[in-house]
Parts: C-alpha cells; sequence; structure tokens
C-alpha cells in the first residue's frame, strides 16, 4: 500500500475510533446502542448546512454540531432509556433507517438522494488527533471517577447497582449524552474528511462495524475502541491486494472468531493484570511452594 | 374502488412476503433469544441458490425453489453451529450472538455481492408462472397468489407444531431454559438445530418469493426484507407469530398505500416511525405479553 493511502485510511481510522468511543460511552453502561451513527449524521448535516450554507464559522459549527448530538443524546435517552436491552438495540436501528429517510426526503437542507458539499477545514490531521486526544482523556478520566464506577457496577447488574444507591437510568442518560457528543463529533469529522455526505454515508454499515470495532479491541477500557477501530480499518486495507472483493470475508470472521475465544477483545486490562500477576507468582513459586491463601489472593479469582 | 382494492391485493401480497421473513426472525429472536442481523443474507442466499438452479442447471422453478429453501435451512444451521453455539456453551449475554451475527451478515453479504456481481437479473420468464389470474375485475399475479399462500400455509404450520405437537413443546421448553429443558428430557442441541433451519428456510422461502415478486434477484433481496421483518416483529411481538405475521401484511399494505395516496418518497419513513412510536408507547409489542423477568 502506498504512503498516501496509508495515511488516509489512518484518517478514517480515526474517524472510525471517535465513532467507536461513541458506542462504547453508551456499552459501558451496559446499552447496546448504533444511536451514535443517527446522531453522527444529523451533526455533520447539521454542519454542512451551517458552515456550508449559512455560513458560520467553521470551529463556531463545530460547537453546534456536537451540542446537538448532546442534546439529542439526552432527548433520545429520555425516550428510549427504560427499554429492555434488545428492544433498545432495536429501537437504536430504527432511528438509523428512519435518519436515512429523513436526509433522502429534506432536500433543501440535506441535498437529498444527492447528498451535499461539506467544507473540509476539518479534515487535517491536527483537528483529528486533537480532538481524539481530548476524547481519549475524557473517557480514561472518567474511568476512575464515582461515574465510571457506578457505570461499571450498572453493567455488570442493573439490580445490585441499584442496591448500591446508584440510579442506572441517570448513569445511562449521562452515557447516551457523552455517546451523543462524541458521535456528533465523530459526524463532523467524517464529513469534513469526505468531503462530501449523502443517505448512506452514516447507515447500519458504518454501524455494524463500528460496534464491530468496539468488540474487536475490547469494550471494558477506553483504549479498546480506539485500538479496534484502527484494526478493523487497517485490516481489510491490507487484505485487500491479497484478497481482492473477498477481504471483508476475513473481517467477519475474525469477528466470530474473536467474539468466541476473545469476548473481552485486544485491550484487556484483566487479563493482563492476570498475566503479570502469574508472572509474580511464578518468581514466587521458584522461592517457596505456594499455599493457598497465595491463591486465593490473586486477581485471578476476581470475577466482574 | 377499484384502484383501492387493487392497491389492497398489491399490498397485502407484498405485505405476505415482509411476514413470512417476520415469521422466521421471530422465531430465532423468541425461540433462541438472538437478534440475528443475518437472517436477511439467508433469504439473499436462498434466491441466489434457486436462480443458479434454474439458469445454469436447467431445474424447473418448483425444485430449484425447494432446494433453495433447503440451502438457506442448511446455512442457518450452520451459523448456528459454528458462531451461536459455542456462545451459548459458554453462557455469553444477550450483546454476544449479535456481534457474532454481524461477523455472520458480512460474510454471507460479502460472498453473496462477489457471487451476484453488480448487474440485476431476473427469474428467466418462461421458468416462472407469470399468467396473471383474474378476479372480480383485480388482477393478481402468480408470485402474489403465491406468497399469500405460502404465508397462511407457513404460519398456521409453524403455530399448529408450536401449539399442538409434543416437539413444540420442546421448542417452548428450549426457549425458557435450556437446562430445564435438559433435565425433563429434551436434547436442548438437536431442538435449537430444529429451529435454527426452520427460521432461516422461511428466510429463504421469502427471499425467493421477493425475488419473484420483484422479478429481480440481486445481493441486497435480503437487507430490505431485514428491515421490514425486523419492524414487523417488533411492532408485532415476538411471543407469538401471528402477531408479527399480521403486522407484516400490514406494512406492506401500507407502504403501498401511502406511496399511492401520500408520497413514495416517505414510505419508508412511515413504516419505520410506526416502529418507534410502538417500541417507545408499547415496548412489548401490539400483540406481546409482559414477560416478568428480573432486572
Amino acid at each position: 500500500m502506498s504512503t498516501t493511502a496509508l495515511l488516509t485510511t489512518l484518517q478514517f481510522a480515526g474517524v472510525n475510533a471517535l465513532f467507536a468511543l461513541a458506542i462504547y460511552a453508551s456499552l459501558r453502561t451496559g446499552v447496546l446502542s448504533l444511536a451514535p451513527v443517527f446522531f453522527g449524521a444529523v451533526s455533520a448535516f447539521t454542519f454542512g448546512y451551517t458552515a456550508g450554507t449559512v455560513g458560520l464559522s467553521v470551529p463556531l459549527a463545530l460547537v453546534v454540531g456536537v451540542g446537538l448530538g448532546a442534546a439529542m443524546g439526552a432527548v433520545t435517552a429520555v425516550l428510549i432509556i427504560r427499554l429492555d436491552s434488545h428492544y433498545l438495540a432495536m429501537a437504536t436501528i430504527a432511528m438509523v433507517l428512519i435518519g436515512r429517510v429523513l436526509i433522502i426526503n429534506l432536500v433543501e437542507y440535506t441535498g437529498g438522494p444527492t447528498g451535499t458539499l461539506v467544507p473540509g477545514d476539518l479534515g487535517t490531521w491536527a483537528w483529528l488527533i486533537g480532538s481524539l486526544v481530548v476524547a481519549c482523556y475524557v473517557m480514561s478520566r472518567l474511568a476512575g471517577s464515582r461515574y465510571g464506577l457506578a457505570a461499571d457496577a450498572v453493567r455488570e447488574d442493573p439490580a445490585v447497582a441499584q442496591t448500591l444507591a446508584i440510579s442506572p437510568r441517570r448513569i445511562q442518560f449521562v452515557g447516551f449524552v457523552i455517546s451523543g457528543a462524541l458521535g456528533g463529533a465523530a459526524g463532523i469529522f467524517q464529513a469534513s474528511f469526505l468531503q462530501y455526505i449523502g443517505p448512506d454515508t452514516f447507515y447500519t454499515h458504518l454501524g455494524f462495524v463500528t460496534l464491530a470495532a468496539v468488540v474487536l479491541g475490547g469494550a471494558f477500557h477506553w483504549a479498546g475502541p480506539v485500538v479496534g477501530a484502527i484494526a478493523f480499518t487497517l485490516l481489510p486495507e491490507l487484505l485487500r491486494e491479497p484478497m481482492g472483493e473477498y477481504d471483508r470475508v476475513v473481517t467477519g470472521v475474525l469477528l466470530v472468531i474473536i467474539i468466541i475465544y476473545m469476548p473481552r477483545g485486544l485491550v484487556d486490562v484483566r487479563r493482563l493484570r492476570l498475566l503479570r500477576s502469574r508472572g509474580r507468582r511464578r518468581a514466587v513459586d521458584d522461592d517457596a511452594t505456594p499455599t493457598p491463601t497465595d491463591r486465593d489472593t490473586t486477581p485471578a479469582q476476581v470475577t466482574t | 374502488m377499484q384502484l383501492l382494492a387493487q392497491q389492497l391485493v398489491n399490498g397485502i401480497a407484498l405485505g405476505s412476503i415482509y411476514a413470512l421473513f417476520a415469521v422466521g426472525f421471530a422465531l430465532i429472536l423468541a425461540k433462541m433469544g438472538i437478534l440475528n442481523v443475518a437472517h436477511g443474507t439467508f433469504a439473499t442466499w436462498g434466491a441466489l441458490a434457486s436462480y443458479y438452479l434454474v439458469t445454469e442447471r436447467g431445474l424447473s422453478f418448483w425444485v430449484a425453489l425447494a432446494l433453495g429453501v433447503l440451502l438457506a435451512g442448511a446455512l442457518g444451521v450452520a451459523a448456528d453451529q459454528l458462531a451461536f453455539e459455542p456462545l451459548r456453551r459458554r453462557g455469553a449475554g444477550v450483546f454476544a450472538p449479535i456481534i457474532a451475527s454481524i461477523g455472520i451478515w458480512i460474510v454471507l453479504l460479502t460472498l453473496a455481492e462477489a457471487h451476484a456481481g453488480p448487474t440485476a437479473v431476473s427469474y428467466p420468464a418462461e421458468s416462472v408462472p407469470a399468467e396473471p389470474f383474474r378476479f372480480l375485475g383485480l388482477i393478481m399475479l402468480p408470485a402474489q397468489v403465491i406468497s399469500v399462500l405460502a404465508l397462511v400455509v407457513v404460519v398456521t404450520g409453524v403455530h399448529l407444531l408450536l401449539t399442538r405437537t409434543r416437539f413444540g413443546s420442546a421448542i417452548r421448553a428450549v426457549a425458557v431454559d435450556p437446562r430445564s429443558a435438559t433435565i425433563v428430557g429434551v436434547n436442548a442441541r438437536r431442538t435449537l438445530i430444529a429451529v435454527a433451519f426452520l427460521a432461516a428456510a422461511i428466510a429463504g422461502l421469502a427471499g425467493i418469493l421477493g425475488a419473484l415478486s420483484d422479478n429481480n434477484v440481486s445481493a441486497t433481496i435480503g437487507e430490505g426484507l431485514l428491515l421490514k421483518g425486523f419492524a414487523a416483529v417488533v411492532v408485532g411481538g415476538y411471543g407469538d407469530i401471528r402477531g408479527a405475521a399480521l403486522v407484516g401484511v400490514v406494512i406492506g399494505v401500507l407502504e403501498v398505500m401511502s406511496s399511492q395516496y401520500i408520497s413514495s418518497g416517505f414510505r419508508d419513513a412511515i413504516t419505520f416511525g410506526v416502529l418507534l412510536v410502538v417500541l417507545v408507547a408499547r415496548p412489548q409489542g401490539v400483540f406481546g405479553e409482559r414477560q416478568l423477568v428480573r432486572a
């Protein structure tokens, strides 16, 4: 692969990482949602309209788009957060489907089936890396915060979380708002890179592939979605030469294999800790025979 | 009036195909607890296989239909055994099967696109029944009549199977809890394989009839069916396949009527709008029963 092609692919990997973080933001509160794709679509078309047609300054249009994403996240959460897991996932898929119909029919604002051109001012490495760093920083700070711990509890067992005075609905609401803001930002950067968006830019395919990236990377640490998105974007490009049109078959097979054999993904902090403690234990074993209490206190026994 | 009646006929025929697909989709969702995104590709492969058999092997359409349905069923069993069975054995949660089904969907769709190519084709005109029936001034194409008949037969058959036979009781027991079912002497794995086969075979039938009605065999037949079938299952509730089937027919009628009398552009918006409203207002579906489960 040539260097330019690789760089372009890496840029898309960055955008996909933002989308993946958006899905991760709600997944870590125990909600499987494809809504970020819809939020991204609305923000991207709003960005195209405000920055392109109305003539708003680009950074201001970005702020408006991200704010709009967060607001839609909040509204969506109020409406659908009480649904059961399957139904909730379905509702968010339905949102993506409706989004496409809206885009096709609101010709005045979106260009309809032909799509619309978008200013490419944000399609630079500086903006992309800057936003990714900000997003990762926020997610990493959240992970150890009171919110992050509460989110982990809600994800593992909402009933138990409730007995600990955590409101699952409120945690999931916050997750949706973060997811909305990240999805909005991702949509805008996607639009700015492509400089053209149409009804199929933000559709189920994007949602499913991004979800796959989150699972591949690991949905238990903020670095997982980033690693997964980069791997999942690069892999088909690298496979295109040897595999031709079958490159995506490998992606699909890989997805099934990973969910069966590595359900916690590539970035699995628990496994890393486990390996480290095993190494430490082996060092101890050389000195003395292990006692049962040793084994009881290893993190291997801690199930999350 | 004549136009309205004719469009009603067209709507019911279109809706029958959605309903057929929805029945298979609901079976997997209700009895195996899997939201199977790959279900549409079973329909696609059924249609592609039957087209290949008719054009390349020179089989009659009816034989090709039967073989296409069998192939779709076999694909369903393969997907179930290769991807879902290991997850079941590990007791993975509700999300893992969805992810696995996305993987299967990517694989089968890519292979279908590679196999079918970009050009749109249809069954050779001389191989399929084409003489329209006339009844009270209404025109009914053979494909439409076959779709409606297939829906009635499948819904009746599956419903009787589930409610009136020992095997149906076994399926329902496994759906509640495979382990308890095993204790009372049900072979859970065999039962699930049978459900996977049945659901995917019905999807294959829907795909073939959809291709026949549209006069178009392509790699994306299943995608459209998946969206409509999915809407039918959510609105109808997946506890009872009759609800999903009825809503599937209603969606078909709504689509035809709204493109006739409102606007063809908003055809899908109406379907999915109804879907979203029902989800928010009545999440268990119009005909669904509320299930009591621990939070």
